[in-house]
């Protein structure tokens, strides 16, 4: 080692608290990339694998001439492999409870050519198994069904006992969703369970299949393939027919992964941009301090280029000591997300790699990050004159008063200590600027988490308790008379009961869009309708009411009029407006509107009900299931109360950023404060000599870093709110809506919190100011 | 007696590398007295001016300033008599480069009378800095902004004025002018002024001469007839 190398490393030593704090923030900045983005490329991966290894379907068709479908698709070279079977939405009944679950047909002995299961439990069905199911694994999780337990399947002969043969996992339900209107189900409401084609077609009361499904060669996704083959189904009558990115479980995961991938991207970017400042400001002041050692290195034949890679080297090394260790514990932690994550949503195949790509992005990018903020001040002292810098005393500053003092003169009179806080602020801009910039980035990686929060609470808040106002839904095992419905008003613990038909529906504009239709009795008490601009409207009797996003899809406008096809039935519809929801894409219609189009009175499917208050929803529930003619029972609480558990995973996430995002405030605001207070102490010298008392001296200078603190906190706010919508609008499409809400309060605390680590991050510098050699630095020339 | 100093130690390091900066001083400066100490460098000079300032501590021994014993006072104690008792004049003037000349001797003068815009600026006007008071340091020559300095240190009105090189910045003639705006306060304020040097010509302008080297008084003496500042040549 050289002597360079030892004077960097002692200096390292020297101020290794500050070192410390750069090196702390490039460590949780280069962890949270490696951890969010390997366990992106692995759940990407164990999707992947998934999908290859149980055939996956690449196009899904649902009603309408599958077989005819499924004829063309075969006749096309890129396919590999189409399997017709029969899919039907059928009442179970699981230990008591009745549900609107989903019967899938399998062929048996032999798994499917495409969407094949994973046996986790039991076995797989035989041709024997006249009255077998494989119970999918979520719904075996909840109901703790295994092989040997039983349930019940509503079919035309009525309820019709199951035995449970195995427990499997298909790729088709990793994320159990009934369909694209209705990503969130809870195992309460929804279940699925695998039969032998033959029972299929017996449960669902239907002569042959009414699902085609294609596998393509190698399972490669091919563009045109796909959109031919959807032209072909939407010409076939189909009434769902979607690719493999939009099958309703894969565009949930999909979402998922891109909140892993933006995960990898901002916020590591904020974390390194947060230490590139901090390193910017250290090695900016070192520099400063340094000077007159500068200048003998260079009147004593060092090159400019060994000086400049001298001080690079105070990048390199917080670089290295935080992104080595950094991008280890990331990968690391990949692994235990990955596993979490693929265990809690049943992901059949579970592939977890070692990327050394994301190793060496990692210190790269911690590396690059601490290389930028070095090069600024290494060049300048690389070009520092020699004799200027031996000389000792840096060019003195230009006093002047403040900008403030300058716009509001009467502050000229307030105590000195205040007006030297107000010109502290002004005196080096450059810190200045970067600890405002700390505030606004820990505010930002806050709030960005917050916010997330905040909109998902929001968000539930606003389809369960201001958009939906049922209680429960009641199916019936067939086509009812509104009557019917209202009769359900009679029962104990009821208040009201409005009935409700819901169908599968194609609209089709510009392009054509799949969705359910719902009809409500013309002012429905049951649901809410928010317009764009926020505001209630009633159900029109004069067209329908579509979600916001089918605007962009379809290139309609409210007035305009759409082809609408509802089993087989097509017609002309007028759009009578559009609403804002935040799940799903739905279109609704009120029943006189419909009843009008068809020329013909509508039975119900279902009905909405309310409870009277103080019901027992139990004693209700248990009423109504033993009616005759009900299929299954809804409660529209269960999903609102499953969201809430998951609930905590975003509390736990919010607290790790809030806990990540005051590290970061600290280390960024510890570091300008140490450079504000290195940078006087001169100052602080004189003044302690001249009987000035410690706590006089940190509150002067507390006040001034705390207005600078003050002063980032409404640019943070601001800053913080637009990335968080960013952020936001990242995940928006026809799924969901996630419309930015960020409460009052949240910004308060958050802005709070940061000033309180602001406070807590001066206590080490302010402390130093007691351990001033008073004597040594008011004789020193060089400081 | 303004200062006394008895048997004062003070070492830096310990064991094989202990350096006695100042090694068993004796002296004895009466109120009023303009004493001047000369010593090459690392004689102890500015040592002995820091215990007497209270920034540094003895090792051993007594030193008394104002009948006070600075011995083992705490921090806080050392604070308030450095607030009370005491005024340095540093060689590098050490003003707050964000403050005018009026606010830096404002900061001294709040501190010990609450707000003294008003004594500041009487001072800054003894000191011949009347129209400068707005001034920043970086807007004021290196003489004023001794000045400046001095103003400051007299604010307080202190008994004991501590005087560290305060020319060794300065030009000669700016640095004379300096020397006599201290004698005169020494003077008319009858301020006790101790004024550390390697400048002996400085010398014959004080009232006592007190010489080290090592560590120890090697000479102590008075001048029977200081002459003017303005007389000094170097």
């Amino acid at each position: 080692m050289t002597p360079l190398h030892h004077k960097l490393l002692r200096d390292i030593r020297a101020q290794r608290a500050q070192f410390i704090a750069v090196i702390m923030t490039i460590f949780l900045g280069v962890t949270l990339f490696a951890a969010s983005y390997d366990s992106y490329q692995n759940l990407a991966a164990s999707y992947e694998s998934t999908f290859t290894e149980f055939r996956f379907a690449n196009v899904t068709m649902s009603g309408g001439d599958v077989a005819g479908f499924a004829d063309v698709a075969r006749q096309e070279p890129g396919v590999d492999s189409v399997e017709l079977r029969t899919v039907g939405d059928v009442p179970l009944q699981v230990g008591g409870l009745k549900l609107l679950g989903r019967v899938v047909g399998m062929p048996p002995d032999a798994q499917p050519s495409v969407n094949q299961v994973r046996i986790a439990d039991g076995s797989y069905l035989a041709a024997s198994d006249t009255d077998t199911a494989l119970a999918e694994e979520h719904m075996a999780d909840h109901f703790k069904l295994a092989p040997g337990s039983t349930f019940e399947v509503l079919g035309p002969t009525g309820w019709q006992t199951v035995a449970v043969g195995g427990v499997a996992s298909s790729p088709e339900y990793i994320w159990p969703a009934r369909n694209r209107q209705e990503l969130l189900t809870s195992p309460d409401n929804f279940a699925v369970a695998f039969v032998t084609e033959r029972l299929a077609r017996v449960i669902v009361g239907t002569d042959g299949p009414n699902e085609a499904i294609v596998y393509y060669i190698d399972g490669v996704d091919d563009e045109a393939l796909t959109d031919l083959l959807l032209a072909e189904a939407a010409t076939r009558g189909a009434t769902v027919s979607f690719a493999r990115d939009d099958q309703p479980s894969n565009a949930a995961l999909s979402e998922d992964l891109k909140g892993f991938e933006e995960l990898a991207l901002f916020f590591p970017m904020l974390f390194l941009a947060a230490a590139g400042m901090a390193t910017y400001v250290m090695i900016g002041r070192l520099v400063h301090a340094q000077r007159p050692q500068i200048g003998v290195l260079l009147a004593n034949g060092f090159t400019r280029r060994q000086v400049l890679s001298h001080y690079l080297g105070y990048g390199v090394i917080p670089g290295l000591i935080g992104a080595i260790p950094g991008a280890v514990a990331g990968v690391v932690l990949a692994r235990v997300i990955t596993g979490f994550y693929t265990e809690m949503l049943s992901v059949p195949s579970t592939l977890i790699r070692f990327y050394p790509a994301t190793l060496l992005a990692g210190v790269a990018f911690g590396l690059v990050a601490s290389i930028l903020a070095a090069i600024g001040p290494a060049l300048l002292a690389s070009r520092i004159a020699p004799a200027e810098a031996m000389r000792g005393s840096a060019p003195a500053g230009r006093g002047r008063p403040s900008i403030v003092e300058r716009i509001v003169p009467s502050l000229r009179r307030l105590p000195v200590p205040w007006r030297m806080a107000l010109r502290g602020i002004e005196r080096n801009p450059r810190r200045t600027l970067f600890t405002v910039l700390g505030v606004v980035l820990s505010l930002t990686l806050v709030l960005v988490s917050w916010g997330m929060l905040d909109t998902i609470v929001n968000l539930m808040d606003r389809q369960f308790v201001q958009i939906q106002q049922e209680d429960a839904t009641v199916y019936f095992a067939g086509p009812v008379e509104t009557d019917d419905v209202l009769a359900l008003q009679e029962v104990p613990g009821i208040a009201a009961a409005e009935s409700v038909l819901q169908a599968p529906v194609v609209l089709v504009g510009d392009d054509r869009y799949e969705s359910i239709l719902t009809t409500f009795d013309s002012g429905t008490a049951m649901h809410r309708f928010f317009g764009d601009d926020g505001k209630e409207r009633p159900l029109p009797d004069d067209g329908l009411l579509l979600g916001g996003a089918m605007k962009g899809i379809l290139g309609i406008s409210a007035g305009d009029s759409v082809q609408l096809s509802v089993s087989g039935y097509a017609t002309e519809a007028r759009v009578a407006g559009f609403i804002d929801e935040p799940l799903g894409t739905a279109a609704y219609a009120s029943r006189t509107y419909v009843e009008t189009v068809v020329g013909a009175t509508l039975p119900a499917t279902s009905a909405l009900i309310r409870y009277d208050e103080g019901a027992v929803v139990d004693e209700v529930r248990a009423g109504l299931v033993e009616m005759d003619g009900v299929a299954a029972f809804e409660d529209a609480n269960a999903l609102y109360d499953t969201a809430q558990k998951y609930m905590i995973f975003f509390y736990l996430f919010v607290g790790v950023m809030l806990l990540f995002g005051g590290a970061m405030a600290f280390a960024l605001i510890f570091s300008a404060m140490s450079v504000n207070i290195a940078e006087r102490t001169r100052e602080v010298a004189t003044l302690l000599a001249v009987g000035t008392e410690r706590h006089q001296i940190s509150r002067m200078i507390t006040a001034e870093n705390m207005m600078v603190a003050l002063f980032g906190i409404p640019l943070g706010l601001g800053f913080g709110y637009l990335a968080a919508k960013q952020a936001m609008a990242s995940f928006e499409s026809d799924l969901f809506a996630f419309d930015l809400y960020i409460r009052p309060s949240t910004l308060v605390v958050s802005a709070l919190a940061i000033l309180v680590v602001a406070l807590l991050s001066q206590w080490p510098g302010l402390r130093a100011i007691g351990h001033l050699d008073i004597a040594k630095i008011v004789k020193d020339r060089s400081l | 007696m303004a200062v006394s100093l008895n048997s004062v130690w003070k070492t830096y390091g310990e064991g094989a590398t202990a350096v006695h900066a100042l090694a068993g001083v004796d002296a004895e400066i009466p109120s009023g007295e303009f004493t001047v100490i000369l010593g090459p460098s690392g004689s102890g000079k500015t040592t002995m001016l820091n215990l007497i300032g209270g920034i540094d501590d003895v090792t051993s021994g007594d030193l008394f300033v104002e009948d006070l014993n600075l011995t083992g006072l705490s921090s806080d104690e050392r604070t308030t008599y450095r607030r009370s008792t005491v005024g340095f004049v540093f060689q590098f003037f050490n003003l707050i480069p964000t403050l005018t000349a009026l606010e830096n001797v404002e900061l001294v003068t709040s501190l010990t009378m609450g707000n003294g815009a008003e004594r500041a600026a009487a001072v800054l006007e003894h000191v011949g800095l009347a129209e400068r008071l707005d001034h920043f340091p970086a807007m004021l020559s290196g003489g004023e902004q001794q000045r400046v300095a001095i103003a400051r240190a007299l604010a307080k009105s202190p008994p004991v004025l501590l005087c560290d090189e305060p020319t060794g910045e300065l030009d000669f003639e700016t640095g004379r002018l300096i020397l006599d705006l201290l004698r005169r306060v020494n003077r008319e304020e009858s301020q006790t002024v101790l004024l550390v040097t390697h400048n002996a010509a400085i010398g014959d302008m004080a009232d006592r001469v007190l010489r080290l080297r090592s560590g120890s008084i090697v000479e102590d003496r008075h001048n029977a007839n200081p002459i003017d500042a303005g007389e000094l040549t170097w």
